[in-house]
């Protein structure tokens, strides 16, 4: 074989030295063997492609994938509504970036004992089952016997977030203590217990089993986050430098099913930007459930069982704009804009929102060094706002100055 | 299954969600069954090819025709991705990093309920003419294509030298080319 040839299928495999690669890729601009050579070498190399044996992709994949083809919903208006002008107008970035951390509390913190071993379980149950739902399981090759049988042999999380929120936690531990407690059960787990739920039934799909690995992996680390001493090993490992990219937020909100107890909603996406997002897994997870906080909000608003979700850079200088954005009516409306902007003693109906609401607030705290909840407010640095038919809720994050593309979870 | 329009790209690149579509249902699946056989993580997999589903749509220009043919030009974006990450894992479990989902991964190398789905003519002409391999030549080919090793790497794994490394691949995949001259791909 001549060495164009061996250098083409070398470079098409990829096991051409660097220093090679670069000198073959400007041969190719120049050489029309090479370029023919290198045709026929991925061609060759398509065969082997071709030869590994094939596997079939859900619908709910395509329905995901197709979405891009879809247009994007126009959020200049938004962006150029008045709290965000006046978020562009005040924002300043802080001296040092907050890397996460410092919401959390030691569960043994936790007085009532029997609250601290029911968290401790459901932490030791979620680990369980974490590689029963991974993309090698066997649920994930359509073999759902081990799932359901480990499903139903442990308690049902829906009831045990029903069991542990119906508990006086407010008396337990106030403030770090209540919000570590409110964070473990209101942000991503009641959709947990969802998919857990449907899974355990006889009605689901592949798309239910990928949504609740994705759900498990973000409580394990919201978990974790809440309270630093219930795996102080896999913290250690959370609390280290590693950035974590917007495409992570967006594989996993993209395209898909969301429910907040009873209440199911479609996500849409479409703006999210390339790069890192957070340096830390903890950072990551306070985060994370401050967005699955905002979709627990408005997914049960929509007036169309749709909500988007979007990150955006940017559009203010030096932060990161995440945006949740559903139709919903006057009324519903109503409600948001008393939850965010006031109300301070909810009925019922509404006692979890507002916990979700102040899950986000005390969380801008830290992250923009300030102790005062009113004046980040009237720096439109988090709110909720309303245009035509839509409600729009946001909150901003300090961005990641140089950064480079984010890395892996 | 394999038959992919010329014209497909051109349509892409256009605006043509149709065309997307068109292009999803043909070779989708071509694409994730080899990044599922180089990760052996269904979610991955999928992640994978939702990524390069997003460029296509958003950056067609990624592609020309001066890269060789589209469909052999998808192939190897899916398998250098699936190699980037299939690496990246690699790294962080040799750094001994915790995770609960990586150090519990069973192995699960031939668990999928979907390879029930009819294999056509053409792939199983593949999987076959890549099964007849010597076996010498075949774990060369496999170490380098679905492994992402170097061929240093490939020489030291089998305690070979380099050269013979460099000819097992050759030979491996003139063999290939010859038993699968007929084909259409």
């Amino acid at each position: 074989m001549e060495t164009i040839k061996q250098k083409a299928l070398d470079y098409a495999l990829g096991v051409l030295p660097k220093e090679d690669s670069l000198l073959f890729e400007a041969l190719l601009e120049e050489n029309d063997e090479a370029r023919l050579s290198l045709a026929e070498a991925q061609e060759d190399c398509a065969k082997i492609a071709l030869s590994t044996k094939p596997k079939t992709l859900g619908n709910e994949v395509k329905q995901r994938i197709l979405e891009y083809s879809q247009p994007n919903l126009n959020f200049d208006p938004f962006l150029a509504s008045d709290p965000i002008q006046s978020l562009r107008n005040n924002f300043l970035p802080a001296s040092a970036r907050y890397q996460g951390g410092g919401g959390g509390i030691p569960l043994t913190d936790i007085t009532n004992a029997k609250l601290q071993d029911e968290i401790n379980q459901l932490y030791e149950d979620l680990i369980t089952l974490s590689p029963l739902v991974a993309g090698n399981s066997n649920a994930a090759a359509g073999d759902m016997t081990l799932l359901k049988s480990t499903l139903k042999s442990m308690p049902s999380f829906t009831e045990s977030v029903d069991n542990l929120l119906s508990r006086p936690i407010d008396e337990d531990k106030i403030g770090v203590g209540a919000q570590s407690i409110h964070r473990t059960l209101l942000s991503s787990m009641p959709s947990l217990g969802f998919f857990s739920d449907r899974l355990n039934g006889d009605s689901h799909s592949m798309g239910d089993v990928r949504r609740l690995f994705y759900l498990c992996r973000d409580q394990l680390k919201i978990m974790r986050a809440s309270f630093d001493d219930i795996d102080p090993i896999r913290l250690i490992e959370d609390e280290k430098l590693r950035l974590h990219s917007a495409g992570l937020l967006q594989t996993k909100w993209w395209g898909a099913e969301h429910a907040y107890f009873s209440s199911q909603g479609k996500v849409r996406c479409g703006h999210f930007f390339d790069g890192p997002v957070t340096e830390r897994c903890v950072e990551f997870a306070e985060y994370d459930a401050n967005m699955y906080c905002l979709a627990n909000l408005l997914s049960p608003r929509s007036s169309n069982g749709e909500f988007h979700l979007e990150l955006v850079k940017d559009a203010v200088p030096n932060c990161i704009l995440a945006i949740a954005t559903a139709e919903t009516s006057q009324a519903k409306h109503g409600e948001l804009d008393q939850i965010i902007n006031g109300i301070t003693s909810p009925d019922s109906s509404l006692k979890n929102d507002l916990v979700l609401w102040n899950l986000i607030e005390e969380s801008m705290t830290r992250a923009h060094h300030h102790t005062s909840v009113a004046d980040l407010r009237s720096e439109s640095l988090f709110g909720c706002h309303r245009l035509e038919n839509s409600s729009y809720l946001w909150f901003a994050w300090p961005a990641i100055e140089n950064s480079q593309d984010g890395a892996v979870a | 299954m394999l038959k992919i329009k010329n014209d497909l790209w051109e349509k892409i690149r256009d605006g043509d969600s149709s065309a997307f579509e068109e292009l999803y249902d043909g070779f989708a699946g071509a694409m994730f069954s080899l990044s599922l056989e180089i990760l052996g993580d269904r979610w991955e997999a999928e992640e994978v090819i939702q990524d390069i589903f997003s460029v296509l749509w958003k950056k067609p220009e990624a592609y020309s025709p001066k890269k060789g043919k589209f469909t052999s030009w998808l192939l190897v974006l899916t398998r250098n991705r699936s190699i980037d990450r299939y690496r990246s894992r690699k790294r962080r479990l040799d750094r001994g990093e915790t995770d609960e989902i990586l150090q519990s991964r069973p192995d699960q190398s031939d668990k999928d309920g979907a390879e029930k789905a009819t294999v056509s003519d053409e792939r199983e002409h593949l999987n076959r003419a890549f099964s007849n391999l010597p076996p010498e030549q075949r774990k060369v080919l496999e170490l380098s294509y679905f492994k992402g090793m170097n061929q240093q790497s490939i020489a030291e794994f089998l305690d070979i030298s380099l050269g013979t490394v460099k000819s097992r691949t050759r030979l491996g995949i003139e063999k290939l080319r010859n038993s699968l001259s007929n084909l259409r791909i």
